[in-house]
This record gives structure tokens, sequence and C-alpha cells, in this order.
């Protein structure tokens, strides 16, 4: 039996709820995961049936649980994976359009500089940033498949346009989505800053694709075959997973595409809270990181003169040996004998 | 000078646990507060050499300094051990002195809530530094799994000190040594009331066998 009452000794199977209300024999509320082994010789008491069963079972269920839980997290972003088809990666979207958006401002100055060359321009956007490339890389795989399908009418060309796309479109995702938070902090600002450079790559790179030939239409279906499978699959996957990646990537459609239209509304509102909320945040987070660092950092607290909290382990990994308390919070720490022989 | 000694010192403890047999080892008497330590360091003391080690008492934290009494020689089975017994002051995360005002002046309570606390650093620096092995006494009567135990527990595992787990207090009502041996299953748990001295032998002899 995994589960047993520390007091009266009584099992409960894995995931009963009988022990949330207490134990029904002696009401202990203290219960203990019982090891397969130690269940097995100690529940001798409780039927050796279903000790034994529990044996496999908790043994079983211990590597399961743990196994779920991967499970669960990779079927999630294989599914987010699937609907976004590129566009959307949730955890490593969101930690590489973070670095898209912050390197993203240095690159698309430079690349707002370029675009004195339409063309030019969609060549820069590759060699903007290693960053970029490896995620361009990786949504241009992504992207593919939904891109194939309506490329292969268009041309066979579009192939070097897409490879430009997925990169023109992320950075556009994670600028226009700045454009947006334009209103949050200054962190935000700067990237905002960087996020209308893109958003202008992404309108040089389009008319470049149309100057060379009738991709554009091919592209723009493409993307709206896309904003349109990510916003239904987006909108559950993001209300689950919250990525601020997700929400960047409608709007450089919405910019070509009519049919993005809708979706960007829906897209960007989410997006900029959740952008503005990340880094606001940090800011506090981490002067109250130090604090908690501090406190656990300080063997003993005094939190009233008489009344003490204290760290164990950092008593313990202490090498001084406190030999009084003060007051005021200081101590008294007795000094190697080294020392008081050296001042003597 | 300080120096050689500081070198002396820790030249003569790695001849200690050299020549482990013939010098005593150093075994500290460790747990919450109110477990019963120091009446188990007072029973064994006078068990084995006639005088006590500290006064006990039913306040918590009677016992704020570390006390040995070295030289206490345990025969059992033809098997004998001399050990230093080094009775500590409770460990516990949190010492208010409201705690003792029942019993004294509110100026004392807070001495008394002081002094606790310079007795968990210094219990917890004779872990680090000074004890061979560790009696962990338990209050049969109290809820086993608390932080202070499983961490304790934790380090002494860390450093690979020999433990043995005492079941105090079986002489009370609601004791429960099964909870303590679930509790730490991985170690021996051996049961005893050290107020009124049941079952010392099985004590003693797993003293001198685990320790000797």
């Amino acid at each position: 039996m995994p589960h047993e009452c520390t007091n009266c000794g009584r099992t409960f199977p894995d995931g009963s709820k009988e022990m949330l209300s207490g134990c029904p024999d002696c009401g202990g509320n203290k219960f203990q995961f019982a090891p397969a082994a130690r269940a097995a010789t100690d529940s001798s008491e409780s039927a050796a049936t279903q000790a034994s069963d529990s044996t496999g079972n908790s043994g079983g269920n211990a590597a399961g649980t743990a196994d779920d839980a991967g499970t669960v997290e990779r079927a999630a972003e294989t599914v987010r994976d699937w609907v976004s088809s590129g566009t959307n990666r949730s955890a490593d979207a969101s930690a590489t359009d973070a670095d898209d958006s912050t390197v993203g401002g240095d690159d698309s100055t430079a690349v707002s500089s370029d675009p004195a060359s339409a063309a030019a321009a969609a060549g820069s956007t590759p060699a903007d940033g290693t960053q970029r490339d490896r995620s361009a890389d990786d949504r241009a795989e992504r992207s593919w498949p939904a891109s194939d399908e309506p490329s292969d009418g268009a041309e066979a060309t579009p192939a070097g346009e897409f490879e430009e796309w997925p990169e023109t479109a992320r950075r556009p995702e994670d600028r226009s989505p700045s454009e947006t938070d334009s209103p949050s902090t200054s962190e935000t600002d700067a990237s905002s800053a960087s996020a209308s450079p893109s958003a202008s790559t992404m309108d040089a790179s389009s008319p470049a694709s149309s100057a060379t030939s009738a991709a554009e239409p091919a592209d723009s279906t493409s993307e709206s075959i896309m904003a349109d499978s990510e916003n239904d699959a987006q909108a559950d996957a993001r209300s689950e997973v919250v990525s601020t990646n997700d929400l960047p990537d409608s709007p450089p459609q919405h910019d070509r595409g009519p049919d993005a239209a809708a979706t960007p509304d829906e897209k960007t509102p989410p997006s900029d809270g959740r952008v503005v909320s990340e880094p606001s945040g940090e800011q506090p987070s981490i002067e109250e990181l130090r604090e908690e660092l501090n406190e656990q950092f300080e063997s003993i607290k005094i939190v009233s003169p008489g009344q003490y909290e204290l760290n164990l382990m950092e008593l313990y990994n202490r090498e001084e040996y406190i030999i009084s308390l003060q007051e005021d919070g200081r101590y008294v720490i007795d000094v190697p004998d080294s020392w008081r022989d050296g001042e003597e | 000078m300080g120096l050689f000694t500081e070198l002396k010192d820790s030249i003569s403890r790695v001849t200690d646990r050299l020549f482990s047999e013939e010098e005593p080892k150093r075994i500290g008497i460790y747990g919450p507060p109110n477990a019963g330590k120091t009446t188990l360091a007072n029973r064994i003391a006078r068990d084995w050499t006639g005088d006590a080690v500290g006064a006990e008492s039913h306040i918590p934290h009677e016992t704020r300094r570390a006390r040995r009494k070295e030289g206490v020689e345990i025969e059992r089975n033809g098997k004998s051990v001399e050990i230093d017994i080094v009775d500590t002051p409770g460990v516990t995360t949190k010492v208010d002195y409201e705690e003792f005002t029942d019993e004294m002046e509110e100026d004392d309570a807070i001495r008394r809530s002081r002094e606790a606390t310079e007795g968990v650093a210094e219990a917890m620096h004779w872990l680090r530094e000074d004890v061979d092995g560790v009696i962990y006494v338990l209050d049969s009567a109290e809820d086993p799994i608390t932080q202070v135990n499983t961490m304790l527990i934790g380090i002494i595992e860390s450093r690979d000190l020999p433990v043995l787990i005492f079941a105090n207090k079986i002489d009370l009502d609601d004791a429960s040594v099964k909870r303590i041996e679930d509790a730490f299953p991985q170690h021996e748990t051996i049961p005893l009331s050290a107020k009124e001295g049941e079952n010392m032998d099985e004590v003693y002899e797993n003293i001198a066998e685990y320790f000797g």
C-alpha cells in the first residue's frame, strides 16, 4: 500500500481520497508513503496479496507519476507545436522570442538601415542574429509543412522566401507585440523601438517577394492558413500555457492578410498584458529574491528579544562557533585559537 | 603556535579515528527539546560512572550548553566500549520566550530563550566538528516527522555518522514506537524509557555493539 496512517497503520491505495479527510479509523492526519519493500514486509497485517500488489503498483506509481508529468508536458508541447505549426514554440518560443526581441533591437536597427534596398532587407534578415537563425530554422521546419501546401501550387522559389519568412515572421511577431507593448515599462519600450524596425523589415521583405514574383499571394495564403490554425488552436494552447510569443505571431500576419485581421485583435491584447507583466514583475521579484536570500542565509533571526528563528543548515555550515547572542542581532563568535595567539 | 596546535589537533583527530579502539568515541546525544536527552545522559552516566551529567526539567531548553561526560565505559556481552557522552541542547528552528513565561519571570524567560538559541548553535557546531556518533532521542508520544528531525537525521546521514534512534518515553500512554520506526526505517530504533529505566539492557547492548 503506498500510503499508510502513521498512527494506526491503516493503509490506503495510491490516489485514495479517504485520507483527505483524515484516517477513517483513528482520525489521524499524518500519512506516509510506504516504500514497496517495506510495505510488503510491514503490512503483513493487511492482506499479503494486497501488499504484493502494492509493491508492484507503488514502484510503478512512483515512476508512473513522474512519467505522467513528463508525458503530459511532452504531449502539451507537441500539441502546441502542431497547432502553432512553427509559430508557437511555447516554452522554447518564449525563451527564444525574449532573446530575439532584446537582441532584435540591435539587429532590427541594422536591418532598418539596410532596407534602402528592399531585397537586401530580406537577405539581411538571415544575417542578423545567429540566435534568430536557429530559431528561424526551427520555425522554418515547422512552418514548412503548413506553407508547403499552398506554396506548392504557387512556386518552387518561395522556398528561399519561406526561409526568410519564418525569420521575419518571428521577428515581427516578437516585435509586433512589443509595438503594442509600448505602454508598458521601459524594457518593453526598448523592445518596442526595435519592434517597429522589425515590422519594417517585414514590409520590406514582402515587397521584395512581390517584386520577384507572385510569391506574395502564396505567402499571404500560407500565412493566413497559419494564422487560422493558430487562432483556434492557439486560443486553447495559450489559455493553458502563457507564452508571449504566441500572441506576437499573429500581428505580423494581420499586416498583410485580411483574414488575419480578426485574429490580431484577440491575440495582441493578451500578448500585451503578458509582456507587460513579465518585465515589470522581474524588478520587484529580484528585490524579493534578495530579501529571501538574506533571510535564508541568516543563521539566527531575531524576531524580537527572546524570540528567535534558527536556520539549522546555516548554523551547521557555519565554521565559527557562536558563543553568545546580542539582542541587537550581533553574535559573539569564538575566534579560533590561532588568531587569539597572534593578537596576544 | 596557534597553527601548530590546530595542526596537532587535526592530527590527533585523525589518529583518534585510526585507533578508535583506544580512544573513546564521542557520542552526541541529539534530538528536539524535551525528548529526554539529559535524562538519558544522566541514566547512562549514573549506571556506569555514578555521576550525573546535568539537570533535568520538564521545561524545554533546560540544557543550553553542551555537557560532556568523558570515559564512560559500557560493557555488554563481553564487549566493552568507552565513550564520551555529549549531552546537547535540544535542536529547534524556533525559540520563543513565551513558552517559558508560565514557569518564570519574563526576564528570565527571555534570557533562557537567548541561551537556548545559543545552545542550538552550539549543538549544530558540535555536530559539525566534534562527534563520532549520534544517539538521536525522540519522544515516542510526539510526531517524529518534523523539519528538525528530518534535517538533523539528514545531516547525520550525510556525514556518515553512525546513529541510533532512541524512542524514549515509552512509559507514556500515547507513545508509539512504530511511528518512529516508520519515520526513519533506515536506522535502528530502540524503545526505552530513560526516566523509568525501561529496556536499558537493549540500549547498552546496542551502544556497545554499534559504537564499539
